[in-house]
């Protein structure tokens, strides 16, 4: 089989990866090729609008597992291949001097056993490192089940390690993927937290789950992450819309990935770990779902319209992160602006604010933006949501008109 | 009454010197241009022949920091045609309020000031990822762009850290400048000085690049294409030197 061909075919198998960040991990110069930058760089876009930083891809994509929803579960008839170190090696050196990736994603279906597998992982990687003198970012995945002195061994050698939950719950994992424990994955999620180090891991470690092909509520899906975070100290989670790829009859069929919960999910995400959330303020068991129209802040404010308005010169930073329309950035530019002189409304627009929907949470020197009379849920609530259809309207509506017609 | 319009040659630290030259003599110039500038009707070009003076820089730097001064540089490096005016304004209110003066956004020229250097940084930030090489016969890595702003000192001293064991070569082909790096140090020159055959390619540069065209084609999921959402984070000026969105490469699969 040609190389090009086991590219496609491994990389095809990797797609459904959501993590890509490269961000994190910032080497000092060092002899050979290759750095990291600490906020991670996109070297391209895909087709779905996704960011391309790694090279994403699987040394094999053979598998002795069978999980419903995977695309290389052993039941699948699909073309295999398998790739080795040196072409591994060589693929991303070549990549690496045309600037075409940040560095390297490397996973893995499962052959023989996990220990097998990470061994040849770790093969790949240590020949990428020191025998081609390779620095740049690299992102593995552990694989469940393999010892701890291969997650050492394969820890020292990358810049995140990485094993995924998969499916929020215990119950939804043991329905779609029988071969695989949970305990297993968190087992290495605590053993990379109690080894992080500037050697081991320095980007950290994250995870994904997939959202859509079992019935768990958004509630639990917050609550499961709000828990990894804490517990085993998360980069990230990733949320990835779940994709019907297989048929099975325990898998729901779906017209379209559950593209708008995945963002709402992502958006709360942010909420909870750098917005001073919790996911109590969010959802609860009589409400466990995010609504689709409005963003989950938005939706919180409107729900706690007492706490409004907000006075921008006086109020503090977390206190600012509550107001719609104003994230990290702004409120840190409020906050060292405002000692300096006293900011009004036409300030905040430039400070990156979103006046579309700070307006009706906020006042400067004691004045409302809009008459304090209409501010109440239904109004805010409708005007939102119109807003909102109308640009869609718009983008759909207005094409660019093209000069010359073919 | 002719507005006053100073000249200089274009170069960071004769900017800087002639700017110190000005607060000095108290003179408040209406423009500043490089020299060659067209002057319109009302406008007398005055060429003062300040000599760059490296301690204006260092001056500049000591009292308000690198992090302003990174500012102003990459102001500097900005397509605006009134750069040198706005780094002017800017550095007068540095004088007036000192290195607090970075969060002043009421006065306009701090607003400015802080809009082009983010420009100037996200654009640079931008082509550090989109940046191609090609891989010449022999053996130099070769890549074009044409950014809006200079942003080529800014990709250099990246590429220098990253690809520190290669020659490479960067033409931004909007200014006719490259950037030639030797394993050592980078030089901007002018395209015309580099006596270089920039078009014989490696032999395997095809198979390569038609490798990261199949993966870059593999990679998008279908079910989930979002062609605006592609276009927000790279917008179609850069796709003319990326290998991946050529015609050669939709043509290969």
């Amino acid at each position: 089989m040609e190389l090009k061909d086991k590219l496609r075919i491994l990389a095809d198998s990797a797609k459904y990866d959501a993590s890509c960040s490269s961000s994190g991990s910032n080497r000092a110069f060092k002899s050979g090729i290759g750095s990291t930058a600490i906020a991670g760089i996109c070297h391209s876009f895909a087709s779905d609008g996704r960011c391309i930083s790694l090279l994403k891809i699987l040394l094999t994509n053979s598998c002795i597992f069978d999980c419903k929803y995977c695309p290389n579960r052993r039941s699948n008839d699909i073309e295999r291949a398998m790739l080795t170190a040196t072409e591994l090696c060589n693929i991303t050196i070549n990549f690496y001097r045309r600037n075409y990736i940040e560095g390297l994603f490397l996973s893995s279906g499962i052959i023989k056993n996990p220990d097998y597998t990470m061994e040849r992982m770790i093969e790949a990687i240590s020949m990428l490192r020191n025998k081609y003198h390779f620095n740049g970012y690299i992102h593995a995945k552990a694989i469940p089940g393999a010892s701890e002195e291969l997650l050492k061994k394969l820890g020292l050698l990358v810049d995140r390690m990485s094993a995924n939950i998969e499916l929020p719950t215990d119950e939804g994992l043991k329905l779609l993927a029988p071969n695989k424990d949970s305990h297993k994955v968190t087992q290495i999620m605590r053993y990379v937290k109690k080894e992080h180090s500037k050697n081991f891991a320095p980007a950290g470690q994250s995870t994904q789950m997939i959202i859509g092909a079992t019935k768990e509520s958004d509630y639990d899906v917050m609550l499961r992450s709000s828990s990894l975070y804490d517990n085993y100290k998360l980069k990230r989670v990733f949320y990835s819309a779940y994709i019907p790829v297989n048929k099975d009859n325990t898998l729901p069929t779906l017209i379209k990935p559950p593209l708008k919960r995945e963002n709402r999910l992502y958006q709360a995400d942010w909420l909870l770990r750098f917005y001073g959330f919790k996911v109590e303020d969010l959802l609860n068991n009589d409400k466990p779902n995010f609504n689709l129209l409005v963003d989950p802040k938005t939706e919180w404010a409107l729900l706690h319209l007492e706490e409004f308005p907000k006075e921008i010169n006086k109020c503090s930073y977390y206190e600012l992160l509550k107001i719609p329309g104003i994230g990290t950035k702004s409120a840190r530019r409020i906050i060292a602006s405002r000692r300096q002189f006293k900011l009004d409304f036409s300030d905040l627009s430039r400070m990156g604010v979103v006046m579309k929907r700070a307006k009706y949470f906020i006042t400067c020197s004691d004045r409302y933006m809009i008459n304090p009379q209409f501010i109440n849920r239904n109004f805010i609530e409708t005007n939102l949501i119109l807003d909102e259809h109308l640009k869609q309207e718009s983008n759909n509506r207005y094409n660019q008109l093209e000069l010359f017609h073919e | 009454m002719n507005n006053k319009v100073y000249t200089y040659d274009g170069t960071y630290p004769s900017l800087i010197s002639l700017i110190c030259y000005l607060f000095h003599n108290n003179i408040k110039p209406d423009d500043i241009r490089v020299d060659g500038y067209n002057p319109t009707l009302f406008e007398t070009t005055i060429d003062l022949h300040i000599e760059k003076n490296e301690k204006d820089i260092i001056y500049i730097l000591k009292k308000y920091g690198t992090h302003i001064n990174s500012f102003i540089f990459k102001v500097f490096l900005s397509h605006d045609s009134k750069r040198e005016l706005v780094i002017y304004y800017f550095l007068l209110n540095a004088n007036k309020y000192g290195a607090n003066v970075i969060n002043m956004r009421n006065l306009r020229c701090v607003c400015k000031t802080l809009e082009l250097a983010r420009y100037v940084n996200n654009e640079a930030h931008k082509l550090k990822g989109f940046v191609r090489f090609q891989e010449l016969a022999n053996h130099i890595l070769y890549a074009k762009i044409s950014p809006v702003n200079d942003v080529l000192p800014l990709l250099s001293e990246h590429f220098k850290k990253r690809l520190n064991s290669e020659y490479w070569v960067i033409d931004d082909e909007g200014r006719s400048l490259v950037s030639i790096y030797d394993k050592k140090n980078y030089y901007i020159i002018e395209k015309s000085e580099l006596k270089m055959d920039l078009e014989n390619i490696s032999d395997d540069e095809n198979e390569i690049s038609a490798m990261w065209c199949s993966f870059y084609e593999t990679i998008g999921i279908k079910e989930r294409e979002n062609h605006r959402c592609r276009m927000n984070f790279m917008p179609k000026r850069y796709w003319k030197y990326m290998t991946e969105m050529s015609d050669e490469c939709e043509k290969g699969n």
